[in-house]
């Protein structure tokens, strides 16, 4: 945007040409639903899990340990995962379900416009929830164990103990969580790309995806460019947002 | 129920590690599929009919993703090549996280507030955003299809979270050992390599493996930035097996637990490591 006026007159026409495509409102539209939902999974299931977590039981370190693997796997792993398992012929989800007869015929579960969106957002939240949870259990762990012990002395009841103690000193973690997750599904593109490619009939077509086939398929590259800028702004947006408003270091 | 104290205690127990039981089972059991399904032969794949214990076990499908005569498609290659890639970045990322995160803790100069945060605030743009312009980049310095090119790619990726992260276990050591290390006559630099880094080192761990793990699974810029096969990495050579014709699912699988196995052997063994220095470092 700062760059010599040479370019000025290209990039105006490129946001136009952007601006006036019905699949860049489609686009913004998907991403939003997808960031939206994979937010509600992924900040609910995480805390649930990290309080588990924090509790003290035989096994828990090991259980720590063995929570991170999904996320350490590679988006391709988890891409050949949920194409194998969600296949209509040699699946085991159709498999289970036709088994236990609670579908007559296989369902094509990516290749369907009804689900394609929910099961990615599903594998998605999968990769996500070990990193969500890893946070929330290091900001649970800055809570000093004798205040609950007190407040337990007190009479404080577990939801007591929850509403009162745990969630304000939680706050600045789940913001923190917050933003890393929702850049990090907002910018969601090798799973995407690897399984539906924004398929079927663009349900699954966020900006992320977008972008990249119009620059690397299309070769559209100043309509990827426009299309990338408007998302970085975006976002940025949320960035300021969120440094200035909700970013606390606790101490 | 309040009554009885223990009874419920009891029940509480049993729920907690009822949600850590299950978790744990949606996290771990579709791999674990994964590698039952890599050992059945391809008819029993393609009925569905993958059973544990498996009703013929074959190995088939490993041997097949081992040996040349796929031309170009060598796994072995792969799996040297994501070592080599990741490797190289993870020492790289530790040495520039290192020097970025000393300046930030240690010298308190016109933004460095600002500058700290910046280190998050630029994951705010999207990968496929950035393809273009690094690719571009690398074109002019001829670093296309080089592993020098992914390598640089991948620390500039993971740099800003592991300068971060770093940052908060510099600040956590006390200054007097620097100190004192400098009126024993060392300078900065020593007293970085020999003081701060050695008792960061839960840090310097869980930074180094971060930059391994996200290295070893990054496909996109992996895919078009590498163009010859017997160059790609693990993801990169994976992922043809999925977008021919027909899909060879147990090559197709084999070739997942081999992309899974190597880092899981390297990531376990310093996993508590890694959950120690995360914990400790990532919210301070």
């Amino acid at each position: 945007m700062t760059r010599a006026g040479v370019n000025e007159y290209v990039g105006l026409f490129n946001y136009q040409k952007v601006l006036s495509s019905s699949l860049f409102y489609q686009a913004v539209v998907n991403s939003l639903r997808w960031t939206g939902l994979s937010l509600a999974i992924q900040l609910s299931v995480p805390l649930i899990l990290a309080l588990a977590l924090n509790q003290r039981f035989w096994g828990n370190s090991l259980a720590r340990v063995l929570m991170l693997v999904p996320w350490i796997m590679p988006t391709v792993v988890v891409a050949i995962m949920l194409r194998w398992l969600m296949e209509p012929n040699v699946g085991l989800i159709n498999h289970l379900l036709l088994a236990l007869s609670i579908i007559r015929e296989p369902i094509d579960f990516l290749g369907r416009t009804q689900s394609a969106f929910l099961t990615l957002v599903c594998a998605n939240s999968w990769q996500f929830l070990p990193f969500g949870t890893l946070l929330i259990l290091a900001g649970l762990q800055t809570i000093p164990r004798d205040v609950l012990e007190a407040a337990w002395v007190d009479g404080a009841g577990v939801w007591q103990r929850f509403r009162y103690i745990i969630f304000p000193l939680l706050g600045p973690v789940i913001g923190f969580v917050f933003f890393l997750a929702f850049v990090w599904n907002f910018n969601t593109l090798g799973l995407i790309w690897l399984t539906t490619q924004g398929g079927p009939l663009n349900t699954t077509l966020t900006l992320p995806v977008l972008i990249y086939r119009r620059a690397f398929r299309g070769s559209a590259m100043g309509e990827a460019a426009a299309m990338g800028s408007l998302a970085s702004v975006a976002l940025m947006i949320v960035g300021v947002f969120y440094f200035k408003y909700l970013w606390k270091r606790p101490t | 129920m309040t009554r009885f104290p223990m009874i419920r205690k009891t029940l509480g127990r049993c729920l907690i590690i009822g949600i850590v039981l299950l978790f744990l089972f949606i996290a771990l059991f579709p791999l674990f599929w994964i590698f039952i399904g890599s050992l059945h032969p391809t008819a029993d794949l393609l009925q569905a009919r993958v059973t544990f214990p498996p009703a013929h076990i074959t190995l088939d499908h490993y041997q097949t993703l081992f040996h040349a005569q796929y031309g170009v498609k060598l796994f072995v290659r792969y799996i040297k090549n994501s070592l080599m890639v990741g490797l190289s970045v993870a020492c790289l990322t530790i040495a520039i996280a290192g020097l970025g995160a000393y300046g930030l803790s240690r010298y308190r100069f016109w933004g460095s507030e600002t500058m700290s945060r910046i280190m998050l605030f630029v994951y705010v743009f999207p990968q496929s955003l950035i393809l273009v312009p690094i690719y571009v980049l690398l074109a002019h310095f001829r670093l296309i299809d080089s592993h020098f090119g992914l390598i640089i790619t991948h620390t500039a990726l993971v740099a800003p979270f592991c300068t971060w992260l770093l940052r908060s276990f510099f600040e956590a050591i006390p200054r007097e050992l620097e100190e004192a290390a400098a009126v024993e006559g060392a300078n900065w630099l020593q007293i970085l390599i020999h003081v701060l880094l050695p008792l960061a080192s839960p840090g310097v761990v869980t930074a180094g493996i971060y930059a391994l793990v996200v290295s070893w699974g990054e496909y996109m810029f992996a895919v078009n930035l590498l163009m010859s096969g017997a160059k790609w990495t693990v993801p990169a050579g994976l992922a043809t097996y999925m977008t021919e014709q027909a899909i060879e699912w147990g090559q197709l699988l084999a070739g997942t637990v081999l992309t899974a196995v190597p880092i899981l052997i390297i990531f376990l063994p310093f996993a508590k490591y890694f959950l120690r220095g995360f914990l400790e470092g990532a919210l301070k």
